[in-house]
């Protein structure tokens, strides 16, 4: 291993070395600030590193069969960590409540982000099931984490036997395809293949199937939706922030790399290769399917974390239109446009995500959009965090979201997949019902039923400052990069 | 001549209202009209300093914005252009003078809106990059559904969210069409453009150039509206406070024809040509359905609302005719029906001040409390149904005879919606006007003696009035800057021939 394959390495090995040194500091002394400033420090460190990888850009490095780092790979684990920081500033709030000592819930979000960085970093089965592996498995830890809540063990539960069955059915389809190409590297797991007689490729097929049937379940596309809301609303806050990050964009980018390195193969043979076509029909499928049934079924909820489980439904299906591109020179817009709109939609959760942990506080019940209503007039600068994200999400200009859309709508209009840019202006339709809905609440002046509750409200909403930064930072960003978006877009064309 | 500045101070001017609203309570409209006022006195000066000649597109600025996409942030100016960002500015006048008493709770971010979504508009009347144009077209709305969902009436979440969702689903369609556009031009000529300029060169072939037009046109067709997308209109104007139904009638219907003019016609001449059957039939269909609908309301401001579909029908039919006096006499019916549905909304939002309510069953016999407030009703109405000497007749007509030329049928049918605008035009005055004194008679509590006109009431009025006649007696006021534009128009006219 060469001095630059540790170098490009170092993000994943300062996460793991760090993981080991968090064990021996709580065999050392338990106590919960030092264990979040220790953590907090080893992704910082991590995302100096990966930032530093980012700006040296070199072409894409090759560690060993298993991994290979190229930018784009680099810049998803910086969304990752950047996610991960944004997860444990929020548990650590959230955490306080009881009287216990959380070390154990740091370790999980270090494995989580560990996992993350592999997956993104994969080129190989083997990796990407590793990786895979130690995402949900600390997941499910995380998800059923706060054992007194009412939802913990349906949740928890779910996710720990979805993923299990997700994760054999992966196995089961990385297997068959192995046993048809007898290599388990993305690249060369096609290219052994190419050769094969056709009834052997039947084998390789319901590998591809598998393989993608397991990724579907993790990054909840429709049929395999049906976990998502249930555990959504379960878990702690934070950790949902981390599901539909952290997990969301790891999964997409692995999916990513697994796609293009197949699709310079699957492009060429267009006469009459069934191979090309049910793949991409089976991801357009995926696709119409979410965004229609994300959208069409978060219309009636009034939970917002199983509104945002749907949401977020709808927009892996959007997302996937990237993978819809016809030849080889449009990947690297793809790749451009996929990570604008995971960026956007990363920096949107985090936003929405932050705003319930504040205002969920003070509510024993589980916050619903009422729980929302004329928050504009109590704390602004919370509600426009909330209206930047919903904005965002919903793609109106102005917001970060728009320009993912617009990247998408590019890409969609190169492939000239027309259905699928109907289906998203569909979607994007029905969508605005409940994002609209979520906005007029804010600003809804009818709750004003007893005073002394408002009044009460008002002081428990006050920010501390550090906390009145961060914000503004959110809703800076948020409208910055939508209004000017080369701060980010330029990056991606130099990677 | 600088519309970033206008536009800057604009939003600058409705934040620092909003702040002061906090500071000073009644600051916000005192701050809002001097900022419009400024940015008009401004305007004008240095339209009459400047001598660009602005029979065609006089490019102000263009720098770069996005490179990723080669976008740029360019603005321009021609008469079209000139005429309707003036028609904003005015109404801006007329819309924060509405709202001066209406306006209660958080005055000071409705002026925000509202100078907001006035800046959005003048964007999108100047802007000549193709991105640029759908920034503005979508972020003008933002602060309308705002005003829109605040402070509406009854019904005002529902309103605000189908309001949105039609101009929002239909801009999608011209996103994608403006896309397109561009990979065309980067097929073309290699490089990826937004700029409208750029595109006019671009040589179409007619498949693709039938959807794109038609990715344009259905999203302005929803906002002029014309009949099959047109169900948004009634009930946004009827919830929206009256400052917010001004707006909307006087300037953000003439948004969606504008984009007709500017963009379906010039960027896709041969498409529209095609078009032009189906598009006059909308029209046609869109004045005499507008006017039946108007003639079957019983709320105020459901029936003026109504009548703009109307009234934009013949906007459809005039442009879709290519014919140079029916243009005349479309652009002439933008700034007429501005002029005048303002007026009638602004009506209806003074009748609702007074009585609380917009049902017309329960008005009448407002006159003789009112004699004033009845005298410029009646004027009004007249505009509406186009009086001779008034500046709608002027505007009908050219729009008629131009029309006549290319579709004489149609252009027969809908002069009946002259007369059916005559019909609602009177249903509405006599309902409130004359007639028994309703509140008395069936003692609802309503009484039916009303205030007159306050003197910022009249002043809304006589101004609205004055332009209408002075237009009507001189249409060349307007007509003069359009002697000699539309190149395409008259091009598209020698095809037909």
């Amino acid at each position: 291993m060469t001095e630059l394959m540790m170098h490009s390495l170092s993000p994943l090995l300062i996460i793991a070395f760090g993981l080991v040194l968090s064990l021996l500091l709580i065999a050392w002394h338990r106590s919960q600030k030092m264990i979040l400033i220790f953590t907090l420090a080893i992704f910082v460190c991590a995302l100096l590193a990966s930032i530093s990888l980012l700006i040296n850009s070199t072409n894409a490095i090759q560690v060993t069969t298993l991994i290979k780092i190229d930018n784009y790979g680099n810049f998803a684990l910086v969304l990752v960590l950047v996610a991960s920081i944004a997860v444990s500033l929020l548990s650590s709030k959230w955490l306080t409540h009881s009287v216990e000592v959380h070390d154990e819930f740091f370790i999980l979000l270090q494995l989580v982000a560990l996992g993350a960085g592999v997956l993104v970093m994969s080129d190989h089965f083997a990796s990407l099931f590793l990786g895979f592996e130690l995402l949900s498995i600390a997941l499910v830890g995380m998800v059923g984490y706060c054992r007194d809540s009412q939802y913990s063990v349906e949740s928890s539960f779910k996710y720990l036997i979805l993923s299990a069955s997700a994760s054999s059915f992966m196995l089961l389809g990385i297997a068959f395809i192995y046993s048809q190409s007898g290599s388990l590297s993305f690249a060369m797991a096609l290219f052994v293949n190419k050769g094969g007689a056709s009834e052997v490729s039947l084998f390789y097929h319901a590998g591809i199937l598998l393989f993608l049937v397991g990724i579907a379940f993790k990054l909840s596309f429709a049929p395999f939706h049906l976990w998502t809301p249930d555990v959504y609303q379960g878990a702690p806050t934070p950790v949902t922030l981390l599901l539909a990050t952290v997990s969301k964009v790891a999964m997409f980018v692995v999916l990513m790399k697994f796609w293009f390195s197949q699709s310079s193969l699957f492009v060429q043979p267009l006469n009459g290769m069934s191979s090309t076509l049910s793949s991409y029909h089976l991801m357009s499928v995926f696709a119409v399917s979410s965004m229609l049934i994300g959208n069409a079924l978060a219309l009636k909820q009034q939970n917002i974390k199983r509104l945002l489980a749907y949401s977020s439904i709808a927009h892996m299906g959007y997302l996937l239109i990237v993978l819809m591109i016809t030849s080889q020179q449009s990947t690297d817009l793809a790749w451009q446009s996929a990570l604008f709109y995971l960026s956007a939609y990363v920096l949107a959760t985090v936003s929405l995500f932050m705003v319930l942990q504040f205002t969920q506080a003070h509510h024993d019940s589980e916050l619903t959009i009422v729980g929302w209503s004329g928050l504009f007039w109590q704390n602004r600068s919370l509600a426009l965090l909330i209206i930047v994200g919903i904005l965002s999400l919903a793609g109106i200009p102005m917001t970060m979201g728009f320009m993912g859309k617009f990247y998408l709508l590019n890409v969609a209009v190169q492939a000239q997949q027309w259905w699928l840019i109907a289906t998203l202006i569909i979607g994007s339709g029905i969508g605005l019902v409940y994002y609209l809905t979520i906005i007029f609440t804010l600003f809804s002046t009818n709750n004003i039923t007893d005073i002394n509750g408002i009044n009460e409200k008002n002081e428990s909403l006050i920010l501390k400052p550090l906390v009145k930064i961060t914000v503004v930072t959110l809703i800076f960003f948020g409208v910055a990069l939508g209004v000017y978006p080369d701060l980010l877009s330029q990056i991606f064309i130099k990677l | 001549m600088n519309i970033t500045l206008v536009i800057c101070s604009l939003l600058a001017g409705g934040a620092l209202a909003w702040y002061m609203e906090s500071v000073k309570a009644q600051s916000a409209r005192w701050l809002a009209l001097l900022t419009v006022l400024v940015i008009v006195l401004y305007f004008a000066l240095s339209i009459t300093a400047s001598n660009l000649d602005f029979n065609s597109l006089q490019i102000l600025v263009r720098v770069v914005w996005i490179s990723t996409f080669n976008i740029e942030y360019a603005l321009a100016l021609d008469y079209l252009s000139l005429v309707l960002v003036s028609l904003t500015l005015f109404l801006a006048v007329i819309c924060i003078l509405v709202s001066w008493q209406e306006i209660q709770t958080k005055s000071g971010f409705y002026y925000f809106n509202l100078l907001a979504s006035i800046a959005g508009i003048i964007g999108v009347f100047t802007a000549v990059d193709m991105f640029l144009f759908f920034f503005f077209w979508e972020v003008m709305l933002l602060p309308i559904t705002a005003l829109i969902a605040i402070w509406g009436h009854e019904n005002k979440h529902f309103a605000a969210i189908k309001f949105f969702i039609f101009t929002q689903v239909s801009s999608l369609l011209m996103l994608v069409a403006i896309i397109a556009m561009a990979a065309i031009h980067f097929q073309q000529t290699g490089q990826v453009s937004f700029f409208y300029q750029d595109w006019l060169t671009l040589d179409l072939p007619s498949s693709t150039s039938q959807y794109l037009m038609l990715g344009f046109f259905i999203a302005f067709a929803v906002k002029l509206p014309s009949v099959p997308v047109h169900s948004w209109l009634p009930d946004a104007h009827t919830q929206a406070p009256t400052a917010g139904s001004v707006l909307l009638a006087g300037v953000l219907l003439k948004t969606g024809a504008y984009g007709l003019i500017r963009f379906v016609l010039h960027l896709f001449p041969q498409a529209s040509t095609d078009f032009a059957p189906i598009a006059a039939m909308l029209g046609v269909l869109s004045v005499l359905y507008g006017a039946k609908m108007a003639f079957a309301q019983q709320d105020m401001k459901r029936l003026v609302a109504y009548s703009s579909i109307s009234h934009m029908g013949f906007v459809m039919l005039a442009l879709f005719s290519f014919n140079h006096i029916a243009y005349q006499g479309a652009v002439l019916t933008l700034v007429a029906h501005g002029l005048s549905s303002a007026a009638l909304f602004t009506l209806a939002g003074m009748v609702y001040s007074r009585i609380h309510t917009r049902d017309l069953s329960k008005m009448g016999g407002f006159w003789q409390s009112a004699p004033r407030m009845g005298g410029f009703a009646l004027a009004f109405t007249a505009a509406a149904f186009g009086l001779p000497g008034l500046a709608n007749f002027v505007a009908e007509f050219f729009s008629l005879v131009g029309a006549y030329q290319r579709f004489p049928l149609l252009t027969i049918l809908a002069a009946f919606g002259l007369i059916g605008s005559a019909i609602y035009g009177m249903v509405l005055f006599q309902s409130a006007f004359q007639g028994e004194r309703q509140g008395i008679r069936a003692n609802e509590g309503i009484s039916s003696e009303i205030q007159d006109l306050s003197k910022r009431e009249l002043l809304v009025f006589t101004t609205l009035l004055a332009l209408l006649i002075i237009i009507g007696f001189y249409p060349n006021l307007i007509l003069e800057f359009f002697q000699t534009t539309s190149p395409t128009l008259i091009l598209t006219d020698g095809i037909e021939g």
